[in-house]
């Protein structure tokens, strides 16, 4: 060793180490080959070509169904892979550290424990992104490939019939719709918003929890209720006496405060049936994603920082 | 002028872990007070589950004292700007498998504000100084029992800190990668970095060690400068080589002309099993 080294300052910004500790977490589970579930999802999206449930009603009907079954088909995959990965992950992520006693390395570093826990989120949500971002492009590739297949069997069927062209390009652009479109990329992105909720709500759970196990089942379970949450509230502020007065309103208040309304994106159905999605919607879930992600975050930290190891 | 400011300053630290329901809480460590100054090498020992580790971890923030302060170079232990200046070997670390040595390093470094060319120099330099540069490609996943105590250690060394704190640093490692440590540690020591290991491996301590303190059951029942400690005040031992039966003869007439004095014992020094153990298996290897 070099004795007369200069002696390292041992600094760094909250954002540079937040930033080493994500990439670190996405590295981790990457390696832990998550991947592969890629290559499921490109089967199913090929697969969804070769179910076209027929359902004539006229020329602007022929293919639709198929396009809209890829796109079912996808974001079905999508959803499931990034709840069980948002869940899963990070729940697995923080336990794994304290039994390791990895986690004993990296505190007894300068490390605040915000930075710790908010690199962890971050790593999760960086590899839901990026799977989901790799699972858009497939999808927008097959229903590209599958739209222009349905739009030339159309104008082909249509041209026969001696339809005027301008019912013809009307009927193009109808179909279109249900391509890729950007409402379809905002979905995309309102799954991504769900999952980090869900991720940061399976963070705060990991905080206080004793096992992964635990962890997991409280969060599948509290994701299940955030579906049913909206009409529970509804059902409760409309059953008589009980839902009237200002303690009925306040529980409600907190209530909608504590446990997100997974309702609100219900749109992406919509999006699916080929409607478009308004940028106000998009941005209202961004807001509320922030909102939740932001609240169970720093209610982490609040457990994690008195936690003792 | 010499930094008087104490390494590690433990003042009447208590410690109480809550059990279960309507339970008395344990006392992990009770009214320890650990004084070290920089520079020193100073050894815990005692038995298993006697306070020791939680000590440690008072001392790094890992867990918050009942009653009682932690210092490192005077800075409040439960704040993070103290662990700077610290490196830390937990007792039978786990790094991430997934990484290989140098990754484990770099991740470290990156973390204590290293980047470019003095975080690549200090990472060469670490994986020289513990001896794995051949091991520095391969995955910690496949790493020794040994190898994984030294990349330990060199991931506490990378900011290069002004005290290591070394819990258990040989436990379940062979008596070869055992020296390997005690050696480093004797490195730490020539280059005036201040040693905080806690142990039960007592020959270990004693090797390596200026001050001691023995715990027990949560208290500090003894304390002091290692010689001290040691050295029985009422005996002398010379060692002699080549000595012939005559000159002994001489000696023990000599010692009896003294009224008080008197031979304790006589025979010949033995070395150590884990003195033999390493002897042989260098001479092997040449």
């Amino acid at each position: 060793m070099n004795s007369a080294a200069i002696r390292i300052p041992s600094k760094g910004s909250h954002a540079g180490r937040i930033q080493i500790i994500a990439t670190h977490a996405f590295t981790q589970l990457a390696r832990m080959k998550v991947f592969y579930f890629l290559a499921i999802f490109g089967v199913i999206a090929i697969a969804s070509n070769f179910f076209d449930l027929q359902q004539y009603q006229g020329p602007e009907t022929v293919g639709i169904s198929a396009l809209t079954q890829i796109k079912s088909w996808s974001f079905g995959t999508m959803h499931i892979f990034s709840v069980v990965l948002s869940i899963v992950a990070t729940a697995l992520l923080l336990p794994k550290d304290v039994e390791d006693r990895t986690l004993y390395t990296i505190l007894a570093k300068p490390v605040p424990r915000f930075d710790y826990l908010a690199g962890k989120l971050l790593g999760v949500m960086l590899l839901i992104f990026v799977s989901l971002a790799l699972m858009d492009a497939l999808m927008v590739l097959v229903l590209q490939v599958r739209t222009s297949m349905v739009v030339q069997e159309q104008v082909q069927m249509v041209t026969s019939m001696g339809w005027p062209q301008n019912e013809i390009d009307a009927l193009r652009r109808d179909t279109a719709l249900n391509g890729p479109s950007w409402s379809l990329q905002g979905a995309v992105f309102a799954v991504f918003l769900r999952s980090s909720i869900i991720a940061s709500l399976a963070l705060l759970i990991s905080t206080f929890s004793t096992s992964t196990l635990f962890t997991t089942i409280v969060s599948f379970m509290v994701y299940f209720i955030g579906h049913f949450q909206a009409d529970a509230r509804d059902a409760y502020l409309q059953s008589g006496p009980a839902g009237e007065g200002a303690t009925a309103r306040f529980t409600e208040l907190v209530v909608s405060l504590v446990l997100p309304d997974f309702q609100l994106f219900n749109v992406i159905d919509s999006v699916i049936e080929g409607q478009a999605m308004p940028w106000l919607v998009l941005v209202k879930l961004t807001l509320v994603a922030l909102y939740y992600a932001l609240f169970f975050t720093l209610a982490s930290w609040f457990i994690f920082s008195d936690k003792e190891f | 002028m010499a930094d008087t400011t104490p390494a590690v300053e433990i003042r009447n630290l208590v410690k109480d872990f809550k059990t279960s329901f309507r339970r008395k809480p344990l006392r992990a460590v009770d009214d320890v007070s650990i004084r070290i100054m920089p520079g020193e090498v100073y050894g815990l020992i005692g038995p298993n589950g006697s306070g020791k580790s939680t000590t440690m971890k008072a001392l790094l923030g890992l867990v918050a004292p009942t009653s009682g302060q932690c210092a490192i170079f005077g800075k409040d232990s439960l704040k993070v700007d103290s662990r700077n200046d610290v490196g830390f070997l937990p007792e039978n670390p786990y790094f991430y498998k997934h990484l290989s040595g140098t990754e484990t390093l770099r991740f470290y470094g990156k973390l204590c504000g290293l980047k470019g060319r003095a975080l690549t120099a200090r990472v060469e330099e670490l994986l020289t100084l513990v001896d794995l540069t051949e091991a520095r490609d391969r995955r910690i996943g496949g790493y020794s029992k040994g190898m994984l105590q030294r990349i330990g250690l060199a991931q506490a060394l990378i900011q290069e800190p002004r005290l290591v704190i070394l819990d258990e640093p040989t436990a379940g490692v062979d008596p070869v990668g055992s020296r390997q440590i005690r050696d480093l540690i004797l490195k730490l020591r020539e280059r005036g970095i201040t040693v905080f290991l806690c142990s039960h491996l007592l020959e270990q301590v004693q090797e390596v060690c200026d001050r001691v303190g023995i715990i027990f059951q949560g208290r500090m029942i003894r304390e002091g400068r290692l010689e001290d400690l040691i050295s029985i005040e009422d005996q002398t031992e010379i060692i002699l080589r080549n000595a012939g039966p005559v000159l002994l003869e001489q000696i023990t007439t000599l010692v009896k002309t003294y009224t008080g004095a008197s031979i304790v014992s006589t025979g010949k020094p033995r070395t150590t099993l884990e003195r033999l153990f390493l002897r042989e298996i260098s001479e092997e290897k040449r």
